[in-house]
């Protein structure tokens, strides 16, 4: 786990690559890697390499970075973990190459010599990285397949730029910072600036699931190597496979495996436990592949204490249950003000959601851990969001056009005017989930900046891009969109800025590609009864007075703590938006 | 030592749970008198050793079936080997020590009073630990258990040239061969021949895929490998004749079978008792026939990947070669495994 970034000068009219700007946006990520730093500039100065480190994964100075090959033709920097890198290694080393470190990121440089740009889908990980080959003088570029790891670049026709975080690529000095409208626009209609915009017009994500080269022409067309809506779409053809086991067997296989994929560290792997059914079932199972339970850390707010919402003390009554060594750290009002200067600070674009991994992520990083395991994603893979039951049901509503104009007359809510909208799967998920509607966005933004961002962004066409090819059942096209949307767009990526502050590294492992492709026609078969055999998989199972308590979500109640209007929502997140975009600039 | 064996099929079946049963039996009969009711007989009976008694005939229909299940009741038995779970409620009827057998499929999943009926069983002996662990999900059976995997009779098969009157059959000369053997029915589209095709387009030209076996999914496939333009790259053999198998097997550089569904995969011990290098599954009983990864590659059987990288290796870095390694599941290794084991169970029991 680093922060990374990567310069080459591509046109010969560009400038060479400063050693100054390298350094200035190496040490805007210092905090995602103190253990560790490096500069490499080529010979010619057009290509520039620079990582901050955190060491994990062999913590030798033999894997620091940026890594180079005994002939100095591949040069590479890595931000992320290879969890399958042991097998990598043995398969090359079947093939004579001979490795100088444990480190995962030497089996990068030597896999991507033997297998090229097909390398990056024999990976099982959390990864984005940059290898220059001065072989073939280009740059091949890759991000993991979910977006766990954050990759920008910014290219402005003569010099490509890429780093691991939004405000270090600002930090070279040579980055625009002009606002884009549409990632404004993006933000206040979902929560967080959905891809491909970042929040400023010269910055742009690295598509996750992509790779591509930089050659003296510039960057090459993405090559997708996955897609969520591909994997489930392959699954439809697969019942008789789903039928073969009982499902609560095969959920904890899988389950197993990846976590033993993911428990891969030569430092001491915790865990953040609420009192859900998605991590504590994950220490469970911790457990039972390491036989031995991990350091677990929950979060308590004082003014949640001795109320319903008040996860704490059955998180306590589990961990000691399964002799979990345990940690429950207090946060107070006072200590979320104390926090916020430096909380907007680390936030890399505007989002509304955060400051639980903050806390969490401050609190393990307090208790000595440099790696936590998290329950991230369960929800978007065993169907467990309202929005599997709600969206379905809207699309069916409009396909009746009287209902669908009743249903938007009767509903109190601010955004039931756009009933309507839910006839399309993209448009009942922005329903949904979005945050303000577009005829919000002018009184936000002003019009002509909300016009020209909504006409960019483009919101309902981009959702719904993510359903092709059809994922064919309505379970698979919401677990589809909430991959593609809110869990990279908001989950993951404010996992990422949010715990590597603290310089810790959150795994993931319900959000991995392998487990997806896996469970891809499980899950299409039994869709959200998944989670009840999820929580059934462990041995013995997760104890009843958890299994069925009411699904509550993991959140600070900062609405509270903040004193702000309801303005039209339940959870008060559209003042706390406005309270962002004030802050974030 | 009276044994009792109720089994599917043995002697006159084909394919591996017959296989199995027959050496189960050799193995048996070693300790004591055997007898065997079969509920199929599909073909001519292979010599039936000293010692067993092996009812043909109770495979003619139900009635037979039961009528002799009805002589055997009369007798006594010291142990009842209960070798499939829908069995269980014959093994019942003769109120004697029981051992479940268990071979994969047939044991993954909870069946019709399944749960209720194992606890009455004593042991359970399972062909491969995947096996074992998803029936003890469902069954939570608490009894002694035992890992009895597949035996390999080496001198059935080994390395040959290739036969030429198949090479013609399948117009096979000049060309690297890919081969999976097994029933191509819907029921069993764990078998791995889906995955193979999607991959074969990105492999070089002058390979090609054997589909061995028959079966009625074969029309899909056929449709599969048009759609994907490979049509003329893979051959759909259908049926082989069990003499054929150890010349079928030699005419493949690589025997793949990214499955989902073994319970322990004997046709990989058949591809490497004829020296073929072998590609099996990390999710299902291929792992342990291939003993993680020592006697073959292991792939993810959902990701093409993985499968067309390990192909491409195999095919890189060509080997004939019978592994030492495969002597772990010889048959004088089995039949030593099989009597210790029942000692231990009788003991148990």
């Amino acid at each position: 786990m680093c922060g990374i970034a990567a310069l080459f000068a591509y046109r010969d009219a560009a400038p060479a690559v400063e050693r100054a700007e390298l350094d200035a946006i190496a040490e805007r990520m210092r905090p995602r890697g103190p253990d560790a730093g490096g500069v490499w500039l080529s010979g010619d100065g057009r290509v520039g390499l620079a990582a901050r480190r955190l060491a994990i994964i062999d913590l030798s100075p033999e894997g620091d970075q940026p890594m180079h090959d005994v002939n100095g033709e591949l040069h590479i920097v890595f931000n992320g973990e290879i969890y399958n890198h042991a097998e990598l290694r043995a398969r090359l080393q079947r093939f004579g190459v001979q490795f100088r470190s444990t480190s995962d990121t030497e089996v990068l440089l030597e896999l991507y010599r033997h297998d090229g740009a097909r390398m990056i889908e024999l990976l099982r990980g959390m990864f984005a990285f940059a290898i220059w080959d001065a072989r073939a003088r280009r740059m091949f570029v890759g991000r993991d397949p979910y977006g766990i790891k954050p990759l920008y670049v910014a290219d402005d026709g003569a010099t490509f730029r890429a780093a691991s975080t939004v405000k270090a690529l600002l930090a070279g000095g040579r980055v625009s910072r002009a606002v884009d409208p549409a990632g404004a626009a993006g933000f206040f209609l979902t929560g967080s600036v959905p891809e491909p915009f970042t929040i400023f017009d010269a910055v742009k994500p690295v598509e996750p699931g992509s790779s591509f080269f930089v050659d003296e022409r510039g960057p090459s067309p993405p090559r997708r190597f996955y897609s969520v809506a591909a994997t489930f779409a392959r699954a439809l053809d697969q019942e008789t496979i789903a039928d073969l086991v009982a499902p609560s067997a095969l959920l904890r296989e899988l389950v197993v495996e990846s976590l033993q994929y993911h428990l891969v560290a030569d430092v001491p792997v915790g865990a953040f436990l609420s009192a859900g059914i998605d991590s504590t079932t994950l220490v469970a199972l911790t457990h039972e592949a390491k036989h031995a339970a991990p350091r677990c850390v929950t979060l308590q707010f004082d003014v949640a204490r001795g109320t319903e919402a008040d996860e704490a003390p059955l998180a306590e009554r589990f961990a000691r249950d399964i002799g979990a060594p345990h940690t429950t750290r207090l946060v107070t009002r006072d200590e979320v003000v104390a926090d916020l200067p430096r909380f907007f600070d680390a936030m890399d674009q505007p989002t509304i959601d955060g400051t639980n991994t903050w806390f969490v992520s401050k609190a393990a990083a307090e208790a000595g851990l440099k790696v936590a395991i998290s329950g991230v994603g369960g929800d978007e893979l065993f169907g467990s969001y309202p929005s599997f039951r709600d969206v379905p049901r809207m699309v069916r509503m409009n396909a009746v056009p009287p209902v669908g104009a009743v249903a938007a007359k009767l509903m109190r809510n601010p955004k039931a005017k756009h009933f309507t909208l839910g006839r399309t799967w993209a448009g009942a998920y922005l329903l949904k989930r979005g945050l303000f509607m577009p005829d919000d966005l002018p009184q936000l933004l002003g019009r002509d900046v909300a016009d020209e961002g909504l006409k960019r962004l483009d919101l309902l066409c981009r959702i719904d891009a993510n359903l092709a090819p059809d994922p064919g059942t309505a379970f698979g096209r919401v677990a589809t969109l909430e991959a593609a949307m809110y869990m990279r767009n908001q989950l993951l990526r404010d996992t990422d800025w949010a715990s590597m502050a603290h310089s810790l590294e959150v795994r993931t492992p319900l959000v991995d590609a392998a487990l997806t492709r896996q469970l891809a026609p499980l899950l299409l078969a039994n869709g959200a009864k998944c989670k009840r055999y999820f929580a059934e998989s462990p041995r013995p199972p997760l104890p009843e007075w958890l299994r069925t308590r009411p699904k509550r979500g993991f959140g600070v109640p900062l609405a509270q703590w903040m004193e702000l209007a309801a303005d039209g929502t339940s959870t008060r997140m559209r003042s706390w938006s406005r309270v962002v975009w004030e802050r974030f600039f | 030592m009276k044994i009792l064996v109720l089994c599917t099929d043995a002697y006159g079946g084909h394919g591996g749970i017959a296989l199995y049963t027959r050496d189960l039996i050799e193995a048996l009969a070693a300790e004591g008198d055997v007898v065997a009711i079969p509920r199929v007989v599909r073909h001519e009976l292979e010599p039936i050793p000293p010692n067993v008694t092996f009812v043909a005939e109770a495979a003619r229909n139900m009635r037979a079936y039961m009528r002799a299940v009805g002589r055997a009741v009369r007798e006594r038995f010291d142990l009842v080997v209960c070798a499939h779970v829908n069995l269980l409620p014959v093994a019942r009827m003769f109120r004697c020590k029981t051992v479940l057998w268990i071979y994969g499929i047939e044991a993954w999943k909870p069946t019709r009073r399944g749960a209720a009926l194992v606890r009455g069983v004593q042991g359970v002996a399972s062909i491969s630990d995947i096996t074992c662990e998803r029936f003890l999900n469902w069954s939570c059976f608490a009894g002694p258990t035992f890992l009895v995997p597949n035996a390999i009779h080496p001198e059935r098969y080994g390395m040959r040239p290739r036969n030429e009157a198949l090479v013609q059959r399948w117009s096979l000369a000049g060309k690297r061969v890919l081969l999976t053997l097994g029933r191509i029915v819907a029921a069993e589209r764990y078998k791995g021949f889906d995955e193979v095709i999607e991959v074969l387009p990105s492999l070089p030209d002058d390979v090609v895929y054997l589909a061995a076996g028959g079966g009625s999914d074969l029309p899909r496939l056929q449709a599969k490998a048009r759609d994907l333009r490979v049509a003329e790259r893979v051959v759909f053999t259908g049926p082989v004749d069990e003499r054929e198998k150890a010349d079928l097997y030699n005419l493949a550089d690589v025997y793949v079978m990214p499955s989902r569904g073994e319970g322990f995969g004997f046709v990989f011990l058949e591809a490497l008792a004829c020296g073929v290098s072998v590609i099996g599954s990390r999710h299902d009983g291929g792992r342990e026939a291939l003993r993680n990864g020592e006697l073959g590659l292991l792939v993810d059987p959902s990701n093409p990947a993985e499968i067309r990288t390990a192909i491409l290796d195999v095919l890189a870095q060509p080997r004939r070669e019978v592994p030492a390694g495969l002597a772990h599941f010889t048959f004088d290794n089995f039949q030593p495994r099989v009597h210790s084991l029942l000692g231990e169970l009788i003991d148990e029991i």
